[in-house]
């Protein structure tokens, strides 16, 4: 099956600073992948490439196995791809339904459709198995970090999206709603979306992801089935680039 | 030679097949009970006023509909009117509910259990008060048709009798029969391994329907398991099997609650990760092994060590698992939610070393779906089987 994402050799600048080379990255649906690397690495620069936040410098754009021109945030949305930031992009003066319709509201003649809004809500709550939150009509202010995070994937899923990138989504949580988002990931994926997953927390890579592409300055180190590796493997990958048979040699063009 | 089936048992089966159907998947319309059941559309109809007139479902109008035409009946479980009574015998906590028809928890009683002796009559009592609080606040028109309890222990497929496990105390005890007698019902409550119901309720309800080889590893104290292996709980010729946790993974390593060493529940039990981390005696439970976890979080290095050796123990037991049953699915209940998710980094690379590759490659691990609750549903979903499998026999059986 092809990959519902891919991306084959980006490149990436900012001005004299090249910060992707060569970049391949493909996401499945019904799995999640886990992006990881140093700080520097990339990881953000190649998630807003493919939100088509930042323009490519060369290489190519697949969505669900045909190429495509990604040339601003609104392609991306079209084509079904949402990121998660790391703020989060909620707003506290407004509830959880008027947040997840944020600018993409529905109307019933002049006036918004409140109901069918509400019911949507509830329902993508609940496909998630979401039990923590109380009421739909709770201010954002009044939730918690961990409730928040979920509030900002269930916008993600709201609009038929088929990739979904979260950013760091456990950073700042505690462990019980770390393992709340945790479950919420893992599910997002069994239920057919394409999930990438970036974080440092090996244990939530591990606990929660089918794939691992590692970056390392700017280079895909390697993509692997993260069944068939080890947590030494990964950090090898993440701060040397290689470990044994797997990652960069020096024939893919790394300084030796 | 045998006949072929009567047309009452080919009725019976299907009224327990649409039952089971609505029982488990929610309401359905009978456009798609047809479809599903592959049976004609006047068979049921018949079936549904069979189970109608019987008070286990009723028919509605859906809410909305897009298609044109006349909209199909959807037949919803009676849930409000329908219920078992389940229970749930802990290390730490006593659980009493009453689950409808289709699953819904109506109402629940909970108790902290205090460690130390087990005493049939203290905890039988409980129970059956907690139960009958309950049953007190019910409406005329309810029917209770069935109770079921999971229990941590190793109920015997002969005569029911439970064997205690080591953390309740060793002893034989007459758990169902007591229990039934308490509640003075008139109804007989059965009982099951509580890692066992929580595989097949995770099955059933859960993250694993659909799913013919799953096995769920339900962290208390100790370890316990069930193993579903090609569609079917494996109970052995006692009804004593998949005692995983009383795997040895590491000869000579810690004691056991049952005398050996090494076994997998030593290991990864909850005293494995907190004597380690010098908090064995002080605090106890769920909330004990989460604030090891927490601790490991904030960066205190005892603890991160004892979670991190936990985890490769799991990872060990895990993959011989793997190993001798090729399972889809690895569920992870209870307790051992918090400890999978902590040091998933250590039970996976020793997967991945551990494990044949054949056998891990379409393997799962997820943490159960039902939670806390899984055991609980497991003893509900144990109370309505009689009533899944001839729903009118089994309403007669009350109702007198």
């Amino acid at each position: 099956m092809a990959p519902v994402l891919e991306l084959r050799g980006i490149d990436k600048s900012f001005g004299p600073v090249q910060v992707l080379h060569d970049v391949n990255f493909s996401a499945q649906a019904g799995e999640v992948t886990a992006l990881v690397g140093d700080n520097g690495a990339g990881k953000s620069t190649l998630v807003k490439c493919a939100g088509g936040i930042y323009p490519i410098d060369a290489g190519q754009f697949y969505f669900d196995g045909k190429p495509v021109q990604v040339n601003g945030p609104r392609d991306a949305a079209e084509l079904g791809i949402e990121i998660v930031y790391q703020d989060l992009a909620l707003c506290d003066n407004l509830d959880i339904v008027q947040n997840m319709f944020l600018g993409r509201e529905r109307k019933r003649g002049l006036v918004l459709d409140e109901d069918s809004m509400e019911k949507l809500a509830e329902e993508t709550l609940a496909s998630l198995s979401v039990r923590t939150v109380k009421s739909i009509r709770q201010l954002v202010s009044s939730l918690s970090g961990g409730q928040r995070q979920t509030v900002a994937i269930a916008k993600a899923v709201l609009w038929n999206s088929k990739v979904v990138i979260l950013d760091e989504p456990t950073a700042a949580l505690g462990v019980a709603q770390t393992s709340q988002v945790l479950e919420l990931v893992r599910r997002l994926a069994d239920n057919g979306l394409a999930v990438v997953l970036i974080s440092h927390n090996m244990n939530d890579v591990f606990a929660v992801s089918d794939r691992i592409a590692a970056l390392y300055l700017g280079r895909m180190a390697a993509q692997v089935k993260t069944a068939d590796v080890t947590h030494a493997q990964v950090v090898e990958l993440i701060t040397s680039g290689r470990s044994g048979e797997l990652g960069l040699h020096n024939g893919s063009g790394v300084a030796s | 030679m045998r006949a072929g089936p009567s047309q009452e048992e080919i009725r019976r089966h299907n009224l327990g097949a649409l039952l089971r159907h609505v029982h488990l998947s929610g309401p359905t319309s009978r456009a798609e009970l047809t479809s599903r059941m592959g049976l004609n559309r006047s068979t049921i109809m018949a079936l549904t006023a069979d189970l109608t007139a019987a008070g286990l479902v009723r028919e509605e109008l859906p809410r909305q509909t897009r298609r044109a035409g006349r909209p199909s009946l959807v037949v919803r479980p009676e849930s409000a009117k329908v219920y078992v009574f389940a229970f749930d015998v802990g290390v730490d906590r006593l659980v009493a509910a009453r689950v409808g028809l289709g699953g819904v928890i109506l109402d629940r009683r909970e108790a902290v259990r205090r460690r130390g002796e087990f005493s049939l009559d203290e905890i039988t009592g409980a129970l059956a008060g907690f139960a009958r609080q309950m049953h007190r606040k019910t409406r005329p028109d309810t029917t209770c048709v069935g109770a079921g309890a999971a229990i941590s222990g190793r109920v015997s497929k002969g005569d029911g009798m439970v064997r205690l496990d080591p953390n309740l105390g060793h002893e034989v005890v007459p758990f169902g029969e007591e229990l039934s007698r308490r509640l003075a019902l008139g109804l007989p409550v059965a009982v099951g391994n509580d890692a066992n119901l929580a595989a097949l309720a995770e099955q059933s309800r859960g993250l694993g329907v659909g799913c013919h080889d799953l096995i769920f590893l339900h962290g208390d104290v100790g370890v316990g398991g069930g193993v579903i292996a090609e569609g079917r709980l494996l109970g052995g010729h006692q009804g004593y099997g998949g005692e995983v946790g009383h795997m040895v993974v590491n000869p000579g390593g810690r004691p056991c609650g049952c005398g050996a060493r090494g076994c997998l529940e030593a290991e990864v039990g909850e005293r494995a990760l907190l004597e380690p981390t010098g908090r064995y005696g002080t605090r106890v439970g769920k909330e004990a092994v989460r604030a090891v976890v927490e601790a490991a979080d904030m960066g205190d290095i005892t603890a991160q060590e004892a979670l991190m050796r936990v985890g490769d123990w799991l990872g060990v037991g895990v993959a011989n698992l793997v190993n001798i049953f090729n399972p889809e699915i690895v569920v992870f209940g209870g307790m051992l939610r918090e400890v999978y998710l902590g040091s998933a980094a250590q039970v996976r690379s020793r997967l991945a070393t551990d494990a044949l590759p054949a056998s891990r490659e379409h393997l799962r691990l997820r943490t159960s779906l039902l939670g806390d609750d899984a055991t609980l549903m497991g003893a509900a979903e144990l109370a309505f089987s009689h009533v899944l499998a001839d729903p009118l026999e089994a309403l007669a059986r009350v109702s007198i």
